[in-house]
């Protein structure tokens, strides 16, 4: 007993230590932000949690120290397989950020629901890895089936370049002859690396940026896998309670002068990223007859993404005119695609989203039996439209009356030209018009108080609304989520409700 | 030559042919044994070749590895401590008593050891993430009625009691991504090794000295604490550093259930993964000659205990 009676005690007290101790490891070790940095006003300031791919250590942990120490936010960083890490997020969808080794574990997690926003950050191409100076000389893949050399590829069912090395190949008739050739296959690309490196083989089939820093080998562009590129992307989760935060840290990782200064110093080619900003603010310009349409989902989006969207709803002439006075908007959603074609110098291309319906807008009832354009031509009517230099419904208004050839005997009726529909929709309200010429989105609001009349038979009534990006604008990647956003689900059901037309086909995804 | 190092037998002479048969003999035994051995040293060369000294002291000199040795040696050690509590009890009922579902039990514990890693460690990912089928019947999956370890529509989460959530919300005790998952999952395989060993050595301690002890007035507690476990000592030494050992050269259940994140999961076998994903097989080897030192260091301070405890 005398053994047990020590020995007992002694190894519960091992273990009360050792539970002490990884206790007090564990507490978090609090960071102090840069003097003269400014910590970001939006989000929360919980620790952040991100599933990153092993294969993107080496560029990510410069990052995040970097972004620690300027905003003093602490991001956790699980490491691990992709396919391990799109696991865990099934079943314990606990991170806020998943950063997967390539963009099909992002399509992957996208459809089933587990990822929200995807910033794009680096590009990786496929091409052969040889040893340092390329004892074989291979040159090709066709190269690869010469006798002797061992040749190591990535599991094309588990790793994203093999899948990528087996579609391309498969289309150029290859596939069967490279699988033959093929010694063994890895489950990572990294493993592929690896094996040439220690001399197991004598090629494989890598992305160019897993060569980074490993002054043994060597990669080598080959015709056949021309073009075959993989986009590296940050997702925001589903589960991210923490939403605002998340964006931050994501936008931190993509942006020009900040994470992807690290991805293309570590060899990745990346597009033109926004310019880093704690707080963003991007500037939309919006014909006024879009404002019901949009001005809710823009709201919803500075919440979850914590940045600032300053809006100008105008009529189109008037923010042309602006435009063209060196006033550049981030975005630009016009009313319709002639007043966009006025500044497509400055635009990237334009997407058409939605169309709106030119309408007679008359009193409740129809007093004064207004059917068609024909009826404006009453004597004693008082007709509103809107201003043809200054909005694109005055515009297209007058060229639906040139149309129909009656534009002389209407304009003896029109009392006011407005630069937008609102304004029409308000005079009619308190009386001082008959009828008013505006899109049916006008009136979406006063269906109570107005009645629409359609115009029939001529097509150029209809307005077609296209969004665009600016070509210099410091914030391309942010512009282009709130287009994401204003083409998701929820948002095409406000256009509809506001009376206007869905145009775009694609089948948005969800916020 | 000697038949054994502990023990000096006279090598009897059997004829003129005897020294040339156990000159055979040994060479036989030496031969096929000294493979396996010249394996190891082998391995250990190769990994020595392809590294340097200043490869193994940069690595050493990193901050992470520092927290993942620090942590490896904790949990590895409170793995081993918490398997032979476990396993000591475990294996003296499975070798003394014959008891309804005894057989299910023995197959149970085994089921670690055969379970392919990576599935062990999805297992506890579900366990401690889904909610437990049980609270469906009992009524519970309902969000209001389960309470604390409920989630249900807000969250987008299936509704039920899940048992991270309780732990966490109740206990404040995190397990998943946490340190006490790296221990969890290292103690659901190292256990299972240990209730092996300790079933092995309470077969082999013959009952009839705890017989006597109860005739004697001893109650079946006392037998057990008395008797049966200071014989058994060598055997739990043996379970504790066949758990420590397991534990240390864990991987695959703690990458799924603890994850590899930096200063708080990652131990070191993760960080020989870490460190191959991004292509540092210098640093890779380092730190596995790291835990390789580590072993030794540790096999050599058990044994040391052993012989005194013995003694």
């Amino acid at each position: 007993m005398g053994k047990t009676a020590v020995v007992i005690p002694i190894s519960l007290l091992v273990m009360a230590g050792m539970v002490l101790l990884l206790v007090q490891a564990d507490r978090p070790r609090v960071r102090q932000p840069q003097a003269g940095v400014a910590l970001r006003s939006a989000g929360a300031s919980a620790e952040l949690s991100l599933f990153c791919a092993a294969s993107n250590r080496s560029v990510l942990e410069p990052i995040r120290e970097r972004y620690e120490r300027e905003t003093g936010h602490r991001v956790q960083v699980q490491y691990g397989a992709s396919q391990t890490l799109l696991s865990q997020l099934q079943v314990a969808g606990v991170a806020d950020l998943f950063l997967p080794a390539d963009d099909s574990f992002l399509r992957i997690a996208r459809e089933s629901g587990l990822v929200a926003e995807v910033l794009p950050v680096g590009m990786m191409r496929c091409g052969l890895v040889v040893r340092r100076g390329n004892p074989l000389r291979l040159r090709s893949v066709a190269d690869l089936l010469r006798d002797g050399v061992r040749l190591v590829q990535a599991n094309p069912d588990a790793a994203a370049v093999g899948k990528l090395a087996r579609q391309v190949l498969t289309k150029q008739g290859m596939w069967d002859s490279v699988n033959a050739a093929t010694d063994g296959f890895r489950t990572t690309v990294n493993d592929v690396a690896n094996d040439v490196a220690v001399g197991a083989a004598d090629a494989g089939i890598v992305y160019d940026v897993v060569l980074y820093g490993r002054a043994d080998l060597e990669f080598v562009d080959v015709p056949e896998l021309q073009g075959a590129t993989s986009q590296v992307s940050i997702g925001v989760t589903t589960a991210c309670s923490q939403t605002a935060a998340a964006l931050h840290f994501a936008r931190y990782v993509s942006a020009e002068d900040r994470g992807l200064e690290e991805y293309r110093r570590q060899g990745f080619a990346a597009e033109r990223g926004d310019v880093w900003a704690d707080v963003p603010e991007l500037a939309v310009y919006a014909g006024s007859m879009l404002r019901p349409a949009i001005e809710d989902t823009i709201t919803a989006f500075e919440q979850r993404e914590g940045v600032r969207v300053s809006r100008s709803y105008n009529g189109c002439g008037i923010l042309v005119a602006q435009m063209q006075s060196g006033q550049h908007p981030d975005a630009y959603f016009a009313c319709d695609v002639e007043f966009m074609k006025q500044v497509a110098d400055l635009f990237g291309p334009a997407t058409d989203v939605s169309q709106n319906e030119l309408v007679i807008l008359v009193p409740k009832g129809n007093p004064r039996q207004i059917a068609g354009l024909q009826d404006l031509t009453q004597s004693d009517l008082r007709v509103g439209i809107g201003h043809e230099k200054q909005c694109a419904m005055g515009w297209i208004t007058q060229r639906t009356f040139a149309e129909s050839g009656l534009t002389t005997k209407i304009m003896e009726n029109v009392t006011v030209q407005t630069p937008t529909g609102d304004m029409l929709v308000n005079q009619l309200r308190t009386g001082s018009l008959d009828a008013a010429v505006a899109y049916l989105s006008n009136a979406a609001g006063s269906a109570e108080y107005l009645d629409a009349v359609q115009i029939q038979g001529i097509p150029c009534s209809v307005a077609t609304q296209p969004w665009a990006v600016l070509r210099q604008s410091r914030y391309p990647r942010l512009a282009d989520r709130l287009f994401e956003r204003i083409r998701s689900a929820e948002s095409q059901e406000i256009f509809a409700a506001e009376g206007f037309r869905w145009q775009l086909s694609e089948n948005p995804a969800k916020p | 030559m000697s038949a054994s190092g502990k023990q000096q037998y006279p090598m009897v002479s059997n004829g003129r042919r005897g020294p040339l048969r156990d000159a055979v003999f040994f060479l036989v035994l030496g031969g096929l044994s000294s493979c396996f051995v010249l394996l190891i040293v082998l391995l250990l060369a190769a990994d020595l070749s392809f590294t340097s000294p200043t490869a193994f002291a940069a690595a050493l000199r990193k901050p992470e590895i520092q927290a993942a040795f620090r942590l490896t040696m904790l949990t590895c050690t409170l793995a081993a401590v918490l398997s032979v509590w476990v396993a000591t009890p475990l294996g003296y009922l499975l070798s003394r008593f014959r008891f309804p579902g005894s057989r299910i039990v023995d197959v149970i514990v085994d089921i670690p050891i055969v379970l392919p890693p990576l599935v062990l460690g999805l297992s506890l990912l579900i366990l401690f993430h889904q909610p437990f089928p049980l609270t469906r019947w009992l009524g519970l999956a309902d969000t209001e009625a389960a309470g604390v370890g409920a989630v249900g529509a807000a969250t987008g989460r299936p509704a039920g009691w899940i048992l991270e959530d309780w732990l966490e919300e109740s206990a404040g005790i995190p397990v998943t991504y946490r340190w006490p998952a790296v221990v969890l999952a290292q103690f659901a395989v190292s256990c299972a090794f240990a209730v092996r060993t300790m079933r092995v050595t309470f077969d082999q301690i013959n009952p009839r000295a705890e017989d006597v002890a109860r005739t004697l007035g001893c109650t079946r507690g006392q037998a057990f604490l008395q008797v049966a476990l200071p014989q058994a000592w060598r055997g739990i030494l043996t379970a504790g550093t066949i758990s420590w050992a397991r534990a240390l050269g864990e991987f695959g259940p703690i990458l799924v259930f603890a994850g590899a994140t930096r200063f708080r999961t990652e131990v070191l076998s993760t960080s020989v993964f870490l460190e191959l994903s991004v292509g540092q097989l210098d640093a890779a080897v380092a730190v596995s000659l790291m835990m390789v030192l580590m072993a030794v260091a540790v096999l050599l301070f058990l044994r040391w205990l052993g012989a005194g405890m013995s003694t």
